[in-house]
């Protein structure tokens, strides 16, 4: 089957117009008109051969039958015609079976036309034969004698009767002339005799100017005409000259007579000239003869003359017929080709449907031969296709719910999932695996592992696990992973499971991991609480002892000791004293630490707080603009004293926020003492504090930024930052930071250190400006950092 | 292009138009004179039919083809304002035959019976004969309106459906078989 466009007409719904046109158009094109036409010509013709064949009853009709026939014929070209448009047009429309129908209509007509003409051409010659052979010169010259003979026996009849016209004339000459019509006794009585003696059917005596003198006639002569027939005008002119007219003549039905017309002479001199008319009906023997001689002849003549005319009839009548069977034949070649080609046409429709998709083509079955039963194999196969679509559709729905179900699921798990194949390219990963991870993961679909590796070094770790575990060959596999990331450090619980294998092949693998840093966080937190509320209950309780008897010892016994030992007890009760205060000091920022969260949250101004803390400083140091922090020593050792610059860059618009204002003046104190005591070597000591307004409707916070041009962080300490104890000061407790961290997040704010490019630490706390105290956000580490300090 | 074709076309027409004028003006059937009048409940005719055959129809005359013409006779009243109304209409009919025997040619004019006719001697007294209408009688179903004016339509024609079967496609695909005098108009004396 050629791949050519198809019309699908039944489909299609049609507007009404068309539908009506479609219907003129099966009229016109159809079976019934043809058929009707083709029957009703054939009755039509043979009547008209009955006509052409003088019969009476259609003879009288064959003009009207012959018209009929013409209008008939050029009605059928004109529908035939419709019908091999209508096919063309098809053809060009490429409509598939159009080439089947072309070469059955083709392979019909030459069948039909070639006999046909065949036929017609010997047809026409016997017939023309046959007409010709009608004819013979023999008969002709046979009838033109016997016409002869009838002529000239008749001839011989009508001079015996001139003769004894002419002898009745010379003894009617005898009578006396009349002028005045009427009826003469003398006279009739004289003319029956004389048309009895000689045996005359009609003498009849006129005047010059044709007026009746006497007449006798026998009675049976032309019954119903009493008037005898009267001598023509040309007639009596003749006589008149003295001559005798004599003629046969042919009176219709009543056959032949003889007609002489003679002068009758008048005796007396100057008496006008008398006409006798001598009619003389023939013996009916010769009348017999006389008239079938002229019939054959006239029909003889007659038929030599139609000889023409007959063969042009039988011509026409024949070619009409022969044109009729032609036309039937071709528009039966049109049907049957048609109805041939229509299941096959059909059927390639169909399967051209359902090549484009559409299984539930079906076809009406209209016959049981093959092609029925063709026909009836495509349905069903049409109709298993569908059902078996139908269930791939439905399996495809399920797998794709299933899936949409699946993507929820992981698009919502806080757990980070990546799933690989067999050959460990990344086939699907979830939203919280990137954010965890820090990568764009969607760029990496379809990717193996060394991309991810060449991308995100970062993610090293990660790679080596998974590849180790695959190399391995475990099912079931987990291990705990450090990533820095974006500078950050992270620690991940990496679960890696093989899926299920199909057909003698792995199936891949899918790895779930989970950021556990802020879980082991605050599991170390924790710990230092604990630990810190023990040591302050345990180490604090003793120390008030301790340092009220060694005062007590100082005060009983320094005067009671010998002058030289009284230097080494001074010094060591000090010494004691000395070391208890900075117990108790320490003690208490444990104590600090572990103290539950009791906020008295109220409306604060963060810049107004700013102020206070930083004029503070600048009141007990003085110095206008400059804040003369330095961390004197005690051991009076003359260290330099440097003068830190404090530079403000505080929002002016900012709003109030919901806090304790004690407990953060607590944090703006421990960030600037951790800035003072970094910046203890710097030449061009600089603290910066800025506030601004970040976020936007229900998500604004206050930020504050505390920045200082001191070495920043060391990289050792940044995983650990925010963890008590944890600090690289001679003399740190290693809980600034962790005081700060912890006030932050129970004021629902965040916090995070960076070092800056240009040397110096930053942090970053962030306040909601209306959020619920206490609810903690997860600590933002997206932005770039240069690394974390410890306090 | 195409109005060369047109005026082609238009020639043809003409040219085939002129010669069957010429085939009538050779030989035609033409109503010569009429004098139609009443006499009491008739139409009565009076005049001469001129009736001019071709060689072709003389030729199928002489073979014993017979011929028959139609005179065809409408009688209107003629209105002022209207169209003229028809009141009455006649078909009659008039044979000519050759008789082969008596080498005479017998007419038959159908009046006042059928098979009354006459024998004569040469074509033209034949055809004479054919074409005098002496007097004939025209029946009226109702009588004419004394005061009304009438005119009388008359054509004559050659019957081409009397002529024999076979004849007749040829005759009336032929324009020599078409002998027809055209209607002529006769005002009835009152």
């Amino acid at each position: 089957m050629e791949s050519s466009p198809l019309k699908n007409e039944s489909v299609t719904p049609r507007p009404r117009t068309e539908g009506r046109n479609r219907t003129v158009t099966r009229y016109v094109t159809g079976f019934t008109p043809l058929a009707v036409l083709s029957v009703l010509l054939i009755a039509a013709f043979i009547m008209m051969n009955a006509a052409a064949q003088n019969s009476a009853l259609f003879g009288r009709l064959y003009s009207v039958l012959l018209l009929v026939n013409i209008l008939g014929v050029v009605l059928l070209i004109a529908l035939i015609l419709l019908n091999l448009f209508h096919f063309a047009e098809q053809y060009r429309a490429r409509v598939v079976g159009t080439r089947l129908t072309l070469r059955l209509l083709v392979m019909f007509v030459v069948l039909a036309v070639v006999p046909v003409s065949v036929v017609f051409y010997f047809s026409i010659q016997a017939l023309n034969r046959g007409i010709d052979n009608w004819f013979d010169v023999r008969i002709e010259r046979a009838l033109d004698d016997a016409l002869l003979l009838g002529r000239t026996a008749l001839d011989a009849q009508r001079q015996d009767l001139v003769k004894t016209a002419q002898e009745i004339a010379v003894e009617l000459e005898t009578l006396p002339v009349r002028q005045k019509p009427g009826a003469d006794p003398s006279e009739l009585s004289l003319l029956n005799a004389l048309r009895e003696q000689y045996s005359i059917t009609e003498l009849t005596l006129f005047t010059q100017d044709r007026r009746i003198l006497a007449s006798s006639s026998e009675a049976s002569l032309e019954a119903g005409s009493l008037v005898p027939d009267r001598p023509s005008d040309a007639m009596i002119a003749q006589v008149r000259q003295g001559l005798t007219y004599s003629n046969l003549d042919a009176i219709g039905k009543a056959g032949l007579r003889l007609r002489v017309v003679v002068p009758v002479q008048a005796r007396d001199v100057g008496a006008p000239l008398r006409v006798l008319q001598v009619l003389q009906a023939l013996p009916p023997r010769y009348a017999k003869l006389g008239e079938s001689v002229q019939s054959a002849f006239a029909e003889y003549e007659k038929l030599v003359y139609l000889r023409g005319p007959l063969k042009f009839g039988f011509t026409l009548t024949l070619s009409l017929i022969a044109l009729l069977t032609l036309l039937i034949a071709v528009w039966a070649a049109i049907f049957f080709a048609r109805r041939l080609a229509t299941p096959i046409r059909e059927l390639a429709e169909a399967t051209h449907a359902v090549a484009q998709g559409d299984y539930q083509k079906q076809i009406p079955v209209t016959s049981h031969d093959e092609i029925g039963i063709l026909v009836e194999s495509f349905n069903d196969m049409t109709h298993r296709i569908h059902r078996a679509q139908v269930q791939s559709k439905r399996s495809q729905q399920e797998a794709e719910i299933q899936r949409a179900y699946l993507e929820t699921v992981l698009g919502h798990l806080s757990s980070g999932v990546l799933t690989f194949n067999q050959r460990l390219l990344l086939r699907t990963h979830n939203p919280a695996a990137a954010q965890i991870l820090g990568a764009d993961l969607r760029a990496g679909e379809r990717k193996p592992l060394a991309w991810l590796a060449e991308n995100y070094p970062a993610l090293q770790p990660l790679i080596e696990a998974v590849e180790q575990a695959a190399a391995a060959g475990q099912d079931e596999w987990q291990v705990q992973i450090q990533l820095s990331v974006n500078n950050h450090r992270r620690t991940l619980m990496l679960r890696g499971t093989s899926l299920p294998s199909w057909r003698e092949k792995r199936g891949g693998y899918v790895v779930v991991f989970d950021d556990i840093t802020t879980l082991i966080q605050a599991q170390r937190e924790a710990a230092w609480g604990e630990v810190a509320r023990r040591m302050a209950h345990e180490i604090k309780n003793p120390l008030t002892p301790i340092k009220l008897s060694a005062e007590r010892i100082r005060h009983k016994y320094l005067r009671q000791v010998p002058e030289d030992e009284r230097a080494a007890l001074e010094r060591a009760t000090r010494t004691i004293i000395e070391q208890v205060d900075s117990l108790k000091t320490m003690v208490n920022d444990f104590s600090e630490y572990a103290r539950s969260a009791q906020m008295q949250s109220r409306p604060v101004d963060l810049n107004d707080l700013i102020h206070d803390v930083v004029e503070l400083y600048k009141n007990s140091r003085g110095g206008a603009g400059v804040v003369p922090l330095h961390r004197g020593s005690k051991t009076g050792k003359g260290k330099t004293t440097r003068a830190v610059t404090t530079k403000l860059d505080l929002d002016e618009n900012l709003p109030r926020i919901p806090a304790d204002p004690g407990r953060l003046r607590q944090v703006l104190h421990n960030l600037l003492l951790n800035a003072r005591d970094a910046l203890t070597n710097s030449p061009r000591p600089v603290i910066r504090l800025g506030t601004r307004l970040v976020g936007e409707n229900n998500h604004r916070s206050v930020e504050l930024t505390v920045q200082d041009n001191g070495p920043g962080f060391p990289d050792a300490l940044l995983a650990r930052l925010y963890e008590p104890y944890v600090t690289h000061k001679e003399k740190g407790t290693g809980l600034g930071l962790a005081i700060v961290k912890r006030i932050v997040e129970e004021h629902g704010g965040t916090i995070r250190a960076y070092n800056l490019k240009e040397g110096g630490a930053c942090i970053i706390i962030r306040l909601p400006v209306s959020a619920a105290v206490g609810a903690a956000e997860s600590p933002a580490v997206s932005n770039p950092a240069r690394g974390e300090t410890q306090a | 292009m195409r109005n060369c074709a047109k005026i082609k076309w238009y020639r043809w027409t003409a040219a085939a138009l002129a010669l069957a004028g010429l085939g009538n003006a050779l030989a035609d059937f033409k109503v010569t004179e009429m004098q139609p009048r009443f006499v009491e409940q008739s139409l009565v005719l009076t005049g001469n039919l001129e009736l001019g055959l071709n060689a072709k129809v003389e030729e199928a005359l002489a073979k014993g083809i017979p011929l028959e013409v139609v005179i065809e006779v409408n009688l209107y009243r003629e209105r002022r304002f209207l169209w003229d109304r028809k009141t009455a209409d006649w078909t009659l009919h008039r044979r000519i035959q050759y008789h082969a025997l008596t080498g005479q040619y017998l007419v038959n004019t159908m009046e006042p019976e059928v098979e009354s006719g006459d024998s004569l001697l040469t074509l033209q007294e034949a055809l004479k004969q054919l074409g005098a209408l002496n007097g004939v009688a025209l029946k009226l179903e109702e009588p004419a309106t004394p005061d009304a004016v009438h005119s009388v339509d008359l054509r004559v024609s050659l019957d081409i459906e009397a002529l024999p079967t076979p004849l007749r496609p040829v005759a009336y695909t032929s324009f020599t078989w078409h002998l027809n005098s055209g209607w002529s108009t006769w005002k009835v004396a009152p």
